[in-house]
């Protein structure tokens, strides 16, 4: 191991001279030749604004965006994940039927470009199949409790259809990805531990369970976890089916007040809010999980 | 379908009657090969390496198929029924040449699986099994260890001691000692042979001649899928019938 403390070197001290350097000429450059007039002091009042009426300081705009990002990636990631360990127990399975499903689920899946899959689903989704189960009928009726509840796991009653749309188109398309990723572990474990297992009279699912997957995930989980940043990086497309997620906040932001780079710069580190303490989540738990034993 | 009762059923604990199998490629790993064998008898199988020796042990309790030929243990037929598969599987512990410990378990959790999940019994009364098995074994004092934190001849006695863990009735022991350290090797045999001599039918696919000589009760010599000789030990090694046992022999002590 590298230590974790480590001496800048004369090298180093240059480098980042010249870096910051960097940056401020491109600053220069915008501000004198572009005539732009930076104007930061506009950007927290979209994050948080005082409400007069309540008397406390609520979520505006930003900081509502960034919750149904948040939202939408992680409901998405928990559904991508069962439908990514179906699609993965399907393909490894000897049914020859069930593999040649989950094969041309995960190759039409990673084989179209997504904006094409959300344009098609959404359309099926939010106009035909979701309002033939009733649900935001159903919600409306329901009592206030609940439906405060549903706006805080999913989102308002009003938004539902389209909401869980975009949910689901997500789901299906990184599942595709989270599928590869699972059967490529699975079947990185060695046939020997098969073999123990049904010589001690394990049936193939108590295998699966208890022998295989455990040891599967563990070796696919840095790449597993790089799929679900990837998710919550590619949740931004939805914002063309006016899911008011952060980047759909961001043009309507930018459309009503022009100040192109402050809004993206601040989109930007509300992204990075999300996906950095990901990434070292699980460097923590893979130093934790290697610990434990190899 | 009426069962039907196998005429020898009663006198034999494994019978297995003219296996074929062919690989790819057209290897014949089992040639019309029977061989029978009795309760608590330890018969041994030898033979140079791709005689199919492996392939007969891995056969009789289902983890191969032969392509044809009959295979009875414990009055069970092994037939296309999951459900006799798996009975088999519960009365035949099988150990491997490579341990094939689960690494992401403890060594109790090892050989509490089985037990929790095939037989059913309670975490504590399969723990208490496993305790009595692993001072059986000698590595008691390894419970919460991990596979990889124990010395070969450590994690096949632990094997050992799992595929004892729902009471078989026959052990069959796949070159049990084959990826072992010279030094190891003699603590996994004297395991082996406690066994035996607690009455344990077994079948023992081994290159330990020493080992063969002294416990067996009998011995196959096979070679492509055939036996070649097979009889009482002691008349097996002082006095060969055929004349390549003889050379086999020869080579191999």
């Amino acid at each position: 191991m590298l230590s974790s403390r480590h001496k800048l070197s004369l090298l180093d001290f240059l480098l980042i001279t010249l870096l910051l350097g960097a940056a401020g000429f491109i600053i220069f450059r915008i501000t004198l030749r572009l005539d732009y007039d930076w104007n930061w002091s506009i950007i927290p009042q979209y994050l948080f604004r005082y409400d007069q009426e309540q008397g406390r300081w609520v979520t505006n705009y930003l900081v509502e965006g960034l919750l149904t990002t948040l939202r939408l990636s992680l409901w998405s990631s928990v559904l991508a994940f069962a439908l990514g360990l179906l699609m993965a127990l399907a393909r490894t399975s000897s049914s020859l039927f069930l593999q040649l499903i989950s094969r041309c689920y995960i190759e039409l899946m990673r084989n179209l470009p997504p904006l094409v899959i959300i344009f098609i689903f959404y359309f099926f989704l939010a106009d035909q199949f979701l309002p033939l189960l009733g649900l935001d009928a159903l919600l409306a009726k329901s009592s206030p409790g609940l439906q405060k509840l549903v706006a805080f796991c999913f989102s308002p009653v009003s938004s539902l259809i389209p909401f869980l749309s975009a949910l689901i188109t997500l789901a299906v398309f990184e599942s595709a990805y989270v599928a590869e990723i699972l059967r490529s572990g699975i079947e990185s474990i060695s046939r020997h531990q098969w073999e123990a297992a049904h010589a001690l009279g394990l049936k193939r699912w108590q295998t699966l369970y208890y022998i295989i997957l455990p040891q599967a995930f563990r070796r696919v989980l840095p790449p597993l976890a790089g799929q679900i940043i990837s998710l919550i990086k590619d949740s931004a497309i939805v914002s063309v089916i006016s899911i008011q997620e952060l980047t759909y906040q961001g043009t309507q932001l930018m459309a009503s007040t022009y100040l192109t780079i402050e809004v993206w710069i601040t989109i930007a580190c509300m992204y990075l809010l999300l996906t950095f303490p990901c990434s070292t989540a699980v460097s923590w738990l893979e130093r934790r999980m290697s610990r434990n034993q190899g | 379908m009426t069962p039907m009762v196998h005429p020898e059923s009663e006198q034999y604990i494994i019978i297995a009657e003219h296996l074929n199998k062919i690989y790819p490629g057209s290897i014949k790993a089992l040639d019309d090969f029977t061989v029978k064998v009795k309760k608590g008898e330890v018969v041994v199988v030898i033979g140079p390496s791709g005689s199919g020796k492996s392939t007969f042990l891995r056969c009789l309790n289902g983890l191969e198929e032969v392509d044809s030929g009959q295979i009875i243990v414990d009055n069970i037929p092994l037939d296309d029924n999951e459900k006799h598969r798996l009975e088999i599987r519960r009365e035949v512990g099988m150990v491997f040449q490579a341990f094939n410990l689960f690494p992401h378990m403890t060594v109790l959790e090892n050989i509490n699986l089985a037990q929790q999940l095939v037989r059913k019994a309670s975490r504590k009364e399969a723990t208490a099994v496993t305790r009595s098995l692993l001072e059986k074994v000698g590595v008691a004092n390894k419970a919460d260890s991990y596979p990889e934190a124990l010395s070969g001849g450590q994690q096949q006695r632990v094997a050992i001691a799992r595929a004892l863990a729902l009471m078989p009735k026959v052990m069959l022991f796949d070159e049990a000692t084959s990826a072992l350290d010279p030094e190891m090797i003699g603590e996994v045999l004297d395991v082996m042979r406690d066994l035996a001599a607690e009455g344990m039918t077994m079948v023992v696919v081994t290159h330990e001649m020493g080992f063969a000589r002294e416990v067996s009760d009998r011995v196959v010599f096979m070679e492509d899928g055939r036996i070649v000789e097979a009889g009482d030990t002691e008349a097996f090694f002082s006095a060969p019938q055929q004349e390549r046992t003889n050379d086999f022999l020869r080579q191999i002590l």
